[in-house]
């Protein structure tokens, strides 16, 4: 069950390539049929159908072993969910070939995030950069920005590679997570979680080894980033918890202050940066690089209470960045600009849009009742229990600058006064209304009860 | 003492190389009398056939032990495994100089081909001096008047620069046998090992003018020079031949002169430098990538690098770093051959497609070509799902394991350098911007095809179903 979340997308991605090119709407039904067949497989596949096949035996043994359980679960559902409604808000020139490749980077970044083999897991790391690197050659607008996030985050799968082989070597296993584990040992072993942090924290990504993702977030067409910005971003967080937390706690520990302050960089800096920016892409990307800081801090404070806001978080980052981003998408489409500067006053005549963006955005800006909140407030009860004051002052700060940052947003695209030269205006399509829905309903469905995400994650950080 | 030296044991453990070279003259043979259109198929059916003999009866001697000729010739799990890559090797080469190749020189570049094959072959098996430098110059021979097959002046350069600088190898190697054999007083490879060579200043002497003439041959830095030159100027099968064939046998004399024919005391010291030469391959075969906008140039650069990790593997001196070699080896020739055969079926009589620009846009040309030049140049990148990736895993595994994790952080940033020089190449034929210069695809060639398609399900395959021999030691007896 669980290997067909991988196959699947990826078999089907490849074949759609020999759907003719032109045929946007067989294209379309069948992206919108697999990626629909994964979701529902991803709701069931809960804790069941782990699959092992032995690879290698020597120098250290390792297996192609998936399974979803815990913290993996909610990942691959938030994946299958964002694919989902990423593919039927799809409308970009040459459809086939990129749905296409979302269906082959869902299918990529499903093996990373239910990969319970060190070295399955690298091999699904690398393999997820090639959706976006193609992507971005193929439809971004500037020819650096796929360099740019090619050469970072291969340099970050590098690392990963060497951190992996030399764990094998000293641990005879990669087969190894999400069993009892005794944690690594020996000279090596800061130097083998260095590897990982470095890989991790370029993925995530975190000052200063951010500066691939603005460009790419803005480069990307909308859909792809939605996905992008969603979950791929979690693979780094998604690494600390599960790999560095069970095999490099005393090395975590050790360097946890200097992660905590690069997290807190990256909180001030995406904040300060994201209120500075007047390409609505851009204002969303740095808020996400302020977001992820906020989980980073979570995560090395060693609190129960903060690690189970990381994961609520990471949950709700995923649902509200990806429908902000498909939502600019649509602006995009309409107006041909996201620039805050040429937009402005689309509420009136788009109420639909205007409800789908105010929604999406009060979420990113941790609006009570929206899932965003949640999130911080448990982040920031567990991160104070860990005695992390500053860090909490520097989180609060943060919040306030981006309750600024988002409301802009929201004032130079929706409010605000009309601007008469825009192109034709035309309400959310039934079609983008439905791609939106999903993501907006579990924003407010984990935002009033985030008993639904809490109580199935309490068993996985005990 | 009878006066036949040797057994039928010792004949039936060069069987291979006698065939592949006696199928060498029957080409030339049948050339004569084969008639004018049709000596192009005789020529090259008699020689994969040969090849395709020479591979039947060599994987039947596989887990058989045995010193032919007094130990001239050892027949075991690494001799079989090396002299399957060559012929694997020189069956992908001849099938695309069958699909591009001129008709009138098909016979002899053939029968050269054949001959170089059955060279490196005798590399892969030698245990002693004369052997070894047998085999090197029978494939050095045949390599300088292939090198100038082609009706161009840049051939006519490449083979001359080939052959003086070659010589010049030879010349280091053979001087540094000499001192050997005065060392040990024996041409065996065995009888290095006594701990009272090490004694000897020649040995010394000789060891280093020995592996200068094999880092030559394997054109690692700082002998690598010649290799993009001469790379471009070849004609193109003969490139791809050279860039498996003969980097496959200086590699398994190297390896059988590394694990087996040093004093214990010798080895840690004297074969230093190499690692640090294949460490420095690394880094300057992939810088040297990052400018070529010949594919030629830029794979002969690739193959810098790539026999400098296959090298590095040997480092710790372990039968597991033998058998991640062994693995890498055979991942890169189904890589390396693989990107050949892609530009040669993107090439036609009168030019040869190897410049970037002939690439550009071929995914709309001819998606499946673009989409195999992708995985083969991925492969060479170290992406997975490749044998290139676990290749490389590999080889890392091996170096931290035996305290060569220096070597270890070298291949991450050589690779990591490679990666814009092989994404250049794949981004041009994804590229929908028109391109100046564009060669049109000639019709299919049935053989290069099939070795393409061979390759790609190699590159692939050894991924997910990584067989390396287990039976590659003793090297010598």
């Amino acid at each position: 069950m669980t290997i067909l979340l991988i196959v699947l997308p990826i078999v089907a991605g490849s074949l759609l390539f020999l759907v003719p090119p032109g045929d946007k709407v067989l294209s379309k039904v069948v992206g919108c049929a697999v990626a629909g067949v994964t979701f529902f497989e991803a709701i069931f596949a809960r804790g069941g159908g782990d699959f092992t096949v032995r690879w290698l035996s020597r120098p250290f043994t390792a297996a192609f072993h998936f399974n979803t359980d815990g913290i993996s679960f909610w990942i691959v559902l938030l994946l299958a969910l964002c694919t989902f409604c990423a593919v039927l808000a799809c409308n970009v020139p040459r459809t086939r070939n990129f749905i296409a490749l979302l269906l082959l980077l869902e299918g990529a970044m499903m093996g990373v995030f239910t990969a319970k083999d060190l070295l399955a897991f690298a091999l699904f790391w690398d393999l997820m950069l090639l959706p976006v690197f193609f992507a971005l050659a193929g439809w971004g607008e500037r020819r650096d920005t796929a360099w740019r996030y090619l050469i970072y985050n291969f340099a970050g799968g590098l690392a990963l590679l060497l951190a992996t082989a030399a764990f094998g070597m000293a641990y005879g296993s990669t087969d190894v997570m999400g069993q009892a584990a005794h944690p690594l040992a020996g000279a090596w072993a800061p130097w083998i979680f260095a590897g990982f942090a470095f890989a991790f924290l370029v993925k995530t990504p975190v000052w200063p080894l951010h500066t691939w993702m603005p460009a790419t977030y803005a480069d990307t067409p909308s859909p792809m980033v939605a996905v992008v910005s969603a979950v791929q971003s979690k693979a780094g967080l998604y690494g600390f918890i599960a790999i560095a937390l069970p095999f490099a706690s005393a090395s975590m520990h050790n360097a946890s202050v200097f992660f905590i302050v690069l997290g807190s960089i990256s909180l001030l800096y995406g904040a300060f940066a994201a209120l500075a920016q007047t390409d609505a892409k851009r204002i969303v990307a740095y808020s996400s690089l302020s977001h992820l800081g906020l989980i980073l801090i979570a995560i090395f404070s060693f609190n129960a209470i903060a690690l189970q806001g990381a994961l609520v978080y990471i949950i709700a980052h995923g649902l509200f960045s990806a429908a902000l981003f498909l939502v600019i998408g649509y602006v995009e489409e309409r107006e041909e600009s996201r620039s805050l500067a040429r937009l402005g006053g689309l509420g009136q005549a788009n109420p639909r849009l205007a409800g789908a963006f105010t929604i999406a955005a009060l979420a990113a800006l941790g609006l009570p009742g929206l899932a965003g909140f949640a999130g911080e407030i448990v982040i920031l009860t567990g991160v104070v229990q860990a005695g992390n004051i500053w860090a909490a002052l520097v989180a609060l700060a943060a919040i306030i600058v981006a309750a600024a940052y988002m409301l802009r947003l929201l004032q130079g695209t929706i409010n605000g006064p009309e601007i008469a030269d825009l192109p034709v205006r035309r309400d959310l399509t039934l079609l983008e209304g439905l791609a939106m829905a999903p993501l907006l309903a579990a924003l407010v469905a984990i935002g009033v009860n985030p008993h639904l995400l809490t109580s199935a994650l309490a068993m996985v950080t005990k | 003492m009878t006066t036949n030296l040797y057994t039928q044991a010792d004949w039936g453990a060069v069987t291979p190389l006698f065939v592949v070279g006696i199928t060498a003259l029957v080409v030339l043979l049948a050339d004569l009398f084969a008639k004018r259109h049709s000596n192009r198929y005789v020529s090259l059916l008699l020689g994969v056939l040969g090849l395709g003999a020479a591979a039947v009866i060599c994987a039947q001697s596989y887990g058989q032990d045995y010193a032919a000729f007094g130990g001239g010739f050892v027949l075991g799990g690494f001799t079989v495994v090396f002299e399957e890559i060559i012929l694997l090797a020189a069956g992908f080469s001849l099938a695309l100089y069958g699909a591009i190749g001129s008709e009138d020189r098909m016979a002899g570049v053939v029968a050269l081909m054949l001959w170089g094959t059955s060279g490196a072959m005798l590399m892969a098996g030698a245990a002693n001096l004369m052997t070894i430098f047998l085999g090197l110059e029978l494939l050095s021979l045949a390599l300088y008047c292939l090198c100038g097959m082609a009706a161009r002046p840049a051939a006519r350069e490449a083979a001359l620069k080939y052959l003086i600088l070659s010589s010049a190898a030879s010349g280091f190697m053979l001087y540094g046998m000499a001192l050997l054999f005065g060392a040990s007083g024996s041409v065996t490879l065995s009888a290095l090992t006594a701990a009272s060579v090490a004694a000897s200043p020649f040995f010394w002497m000789g060891c280093g003018l020995f592996l200068v003439g094999l880092a030559f041959k394997l054109s690692l830095v700082p002998f690598h020079v010649w290799a993009p030159d001469v790379y471009e100027g070849a004609p193109l099968p003969v490139t791809a031949f050279m860039s498996v064939v003969t980097k496959a046998g200086a590699l398994a004399v190297f390896a059988r002169f590394t694990y087996a024919a040093l004093p214990s005391g010798a080895a840690a010291h004297l074969l230093l430098p190499m690692w640090i030469v294949a460490g420095a391959s690394m880094l300057v075969g992939n810088l040297g990538m990052l400018a070529q906008t010949d594919i030629k140039r830029l794979l002969a650069y690739s193959g810098i690098a790539q026999i400098g990790y296959i090298v590095a593997a040997l480092a710790g001196g372990t039968s597991q770093g033998l058998r991640y070699a062994i693995y890498y080896l055979a991942a890169y020739t189904f890589m390396n051959l693989g990107a050949f055969a892609v530009v040669a079926l993107c090439s036609t009589d009168k030019e040869e497609g190897s410049h970037v620009a002939a690439l550009h846009g071929l995914a709309y040309r001819r998606p499946a070509l673009a989409a195999a030049m992708t995985v083969f140049l991925l492969a060479l990148a170290g992406f997975p799902p490749t044998a290139g990736f676990l290749g490389k895993v590999f080889i890392l595994a091996t170096n931290v394991g035996s305290g060569y994790a220096w070597l270890a952080a070298l291949l991450i940033i050589g690779t990591a350098i490679s990666l814009y020089a092989y994404f250049k190449v794949i981004r041009a034929m994804y590229d929908r911007a028109p391109s100046h210069r564009v060669v049109d695809v000639r019709p299919v060639a049935p053989l290069a095809w099939l070795s393409l398609a061979i390759c790609l399900a190699g590159v692939i395959a050894m991924t997910f179903y990584p067989l390396t021999p287990s039976n590659v030691l003793p090297l010598v007896k």
